[in-house]
């Protein structure tokens, strides 16, 4: 593990305006043509050095209360404490995947959250790390993988007609690196439609649901990476990763009550990730809280010879201490000072919303977080507005030209995407990647010259511009009685602001307990809804909506 | 230049051109199906939205070329504002949203 803990978060040691010149040399790549669609190639490249902290990690961490209604089951436990209990000999990787394994087989008919289960070579591989010590950080978790990763010898279709008989023969980097930290992949998740929206069919018909309303389809999982959200909610995998384009981990995250992080932009390598945007594709962890998704993201990032994006940057950060929060007189606080820029209005108001905020500010406050009012820089609306977040399309349409020349219905009820970024003009896309550098420039210049981490009202600017964000839950839409189900808050930080992000959500959560909210299980009538011979229609999104909705 | 909006028909000829020049050919979709995954009908309204919002907007939005460059060579334009402007001649506009000055050469 780096020593970047002994002098700061890894936010501190950075040259913004390296960064914003990176991201400048990133959309002229592009604009040069730059994105290809992964190739079979050799295996990938080998992971980083085993982390060194994972051990210490694991010694510190709290041991799970396994008293606590619930946890009799494993599948309850978080793969920190899972990890935990399998280094102390109190739980083997086998029972802890076969705990998951027996909730998909009584629950996935109703959620439908897999495309396609690796459930015998799973086992396998838990009985053969069983029969070893525990090394990787992630040694014997299940884990769900968004079905555009490649997978080495597995179908890998991102729910699409276009990839509906591939099988890779080597596994994207992201993923390899998960395996070799001693992670078992459970499965491949459903998606939107080559990451376009919310799980659907390639034509159109919604599968996945929420796991907080499953008897209710109307009511998102969120868009794209929702399978890998409802496996995790419905503690049918201990942790998951998905990709964000446009607010793909982190909706999703915020639907079903989870911590996901979309890290900064090359943090981790997409090598063998399906593309649908080159300058805005981001993968990350859609996890149970912030220890586990530190755990994932730092098994999964650092530099990849085979992504030019994940070159050259600020060594990777220490992950797993910026998500131990420290203990202080006053209870758990924050690794290091912090100011968290708060937008005007933002926690303003009489309603319920209002009031989750200003606890969670409170909280932070109590945590040692210095609050800072901050506003949007002027013209911030203006560029990071719809208009210009449409020039994410001729990147999508580009790589998948002959596919479009070939046949349009392979693209089933995800076309207009394609066809529209087809209408962009050259020098439309180029303004929209200058504008992307000039709000990029307000945001490390202005808006994030104040503070260390600032909340978002969306996650559009922050998609647009690679900076990290984080989504996590504070409380619970209670409004909706009939289907209550978590409420939670985006933040974002500066270029590599990973770890101040994973300490502040991990300091808010040793504080709160709203991430250790479960969904109930599906009634008998959420059953008979949607399966068996009387199921109904989950409903279905037609060509037009779902380009409007596509990320 | 005054703008006269496309018609629907203009912007439907538009787009089927443009797709047959590079080879794309939308006529394998049902016309109107409202339960496929992709009709013609759907797919042209959706482009047509593309270009009747997202283009005008895009291409009326001006960056200053100084400020964010284009390339990395001096901007050219804020001269040639400079020089109009001194000659009394109509100019681009300096930066901002905005339709342009509608006598801007």
């Amino acid at each position: 593990m780096s020593d970047v803990s002994a002098e700061g978060p890894s936010d501190l040691l950075v040259d913004r305006r390296d960064f914003v010149a990176r991201m400048g040399a990133l959309a002229a790549v592009a604009a040069a043509g730059g994105c290809t669609l992964p190739r079979e190639a050799g295996p990938a490249p080998p992971p980083p050095e085993a982390v060194e902290g994972a051990r210490a990690f694991f010694r510190d961490a709290p041991r799970p209360d396994l008293s606590r209604p619930g946890y009799a089951d494993p599948a309850e436990l978080t793969a920190w404490q899972a990890g935990t209990l399998i280094r102390d000999g109190e739980l083997a990787a086998t029972e802890f995947l076969e705990a998951h394994l027996a909730r998909i087989r009584r629950w996935d008919q109703v959620y439908m959250a897999f495309n396609h289960l690796l459930d015998e070579d799973g086992l396998r591989r838990a009985a053969a790390l069983d029969d070893g010590e525990p090394q990787g950080l992630l040694h014997g978790i299940p884990l769900a993988i968004k079905d555009n990763y490649y997978t080495a010898g597995v179908p890998t279709t991102a729910n699409s007609h276009i990839f509906r008989d591939f099988v890779p023969d080597f596994s994207a980097t992201a993923v390899h690196r998960l395996e070799q930290a001693g992670g078992i992949l459970l499965g491949k998740t459903q998606m939107g439609p080559l990451a376009t929206t919310r799980a659907l069919t390639p034509d159109g018909e919604v599968t996945t649901v929420n796991a907080w309303a499953p008897g209710e389809p109307r009511i998102s999982p969120g868009g794209s990476s929702s399978g890998s959200a409802t496996a995790v909610a419905a503690r049918m995998a201990a942790s998951s990763i998905g990709t964000q384009t446009g607010g793909s981990i982190t909706v999703p995250s915020l639907a079903q009550g989870l911590t996901g992080l979309k890290p900064t932009m090359g943090r981790v390598s997409l090598y063998g990730v399906i593309p649908l945007t080159y300058t805005r594709d981001h993968p990350g962890p859609l996890a149970r809280d912030a220890r586990d998704a530190a755990l994932l993201l730092q098994a999964m990032a650092g530099p990849d010879p085979r992504d030019p994006r994940t070159q050259g940057l600020p060594p990777v950060g220490d992950f797993l201490t910026a998500a131990t929060p420290v203990e202080e007189s006053g209870g758990p606080g924050l690794r290091w000072p912090t100011r968290i820029g708060v937008l005007a209005g933002w926690a303003d108001g009489d309603g319920e919303e209002a009031r989750q905020r200003r606890a969670f500010l409170r909280t932070m406050e109590e945590a040692g977080a210095d609050l800072v009012e901050v506003e949007l820089p002027e013209r911030w609306s203006e560029l990071a507005s719809g208009t210009f977040n449409a020039v994410r399309l001729p990147e999508r349409s580009e790589p998948f030209l002959e596919y479009l020349k070939d046949d349009v219905r392979l693209f089933g009820v995800s076309l207009s995407s394609w066809i529209n970024g087809l209408f962009i003009s050259g020098d439309e896309y180029l303004k929209g990647q200058r504008a992307k550098l000039a709000l990029l420039r307000l945001a490390v210049d202005e808006l994030l010259a104040k503070c260390d981490v600032v909340v978002q009202t969306g996650h559009v600017p922050f998609d647009m511009i690679g900076l990290p964000l984080a989504a996590l839950p504070i409380g619970m839409r209670e409004e909706d009685e009939e289907h209550p189900r978590p409420r939670g808050i985006l933040l974002g930080a500066g270029p590599f602001g990973e770890e101040r992000l994973l300490s502040v959500a991990a300091a808010y959560q040793a504080r709160t307990d709203w991430h250790t909210r479960r969904p109930p299980e599906p009634t008998a009538d959420d059953e008979a809804r949607l399966t068996g011979p009387r199921a109904r229609s989950r409903g279905r999104l037609d060509v037009e909506s779902v380009a409007r909705r596509s990320q | 230049m005054r703008r006269r909006p496309p018609s629907r028909e203009e912007l439907d000829d538009y787009i089927r051109t443009r797709l047959a020049l590079i080879g794309i050919d939308l006529s394998v979709l049902p016309e109107d199906d409202p339960d496929a995954p992709a009709d013609q009908l759907r797919v042209l309204r959706s482009a047509r939205r593309v270009l009747e919002q997202t283009v005008p907007a895009l291409s009326d939005y001006s960056l200053d070329p100084q400020e964010v460059p284009p390339s990395m060579y001096p901007a050219h334009l804020p001269a040639v504002r400079q020089v109009a402007m001194e000659e009394g001649r109509p100019a681009p506009a300096a930066g901002g949203s905005g339709r342009p000055e509608e006598d801007a050469p």
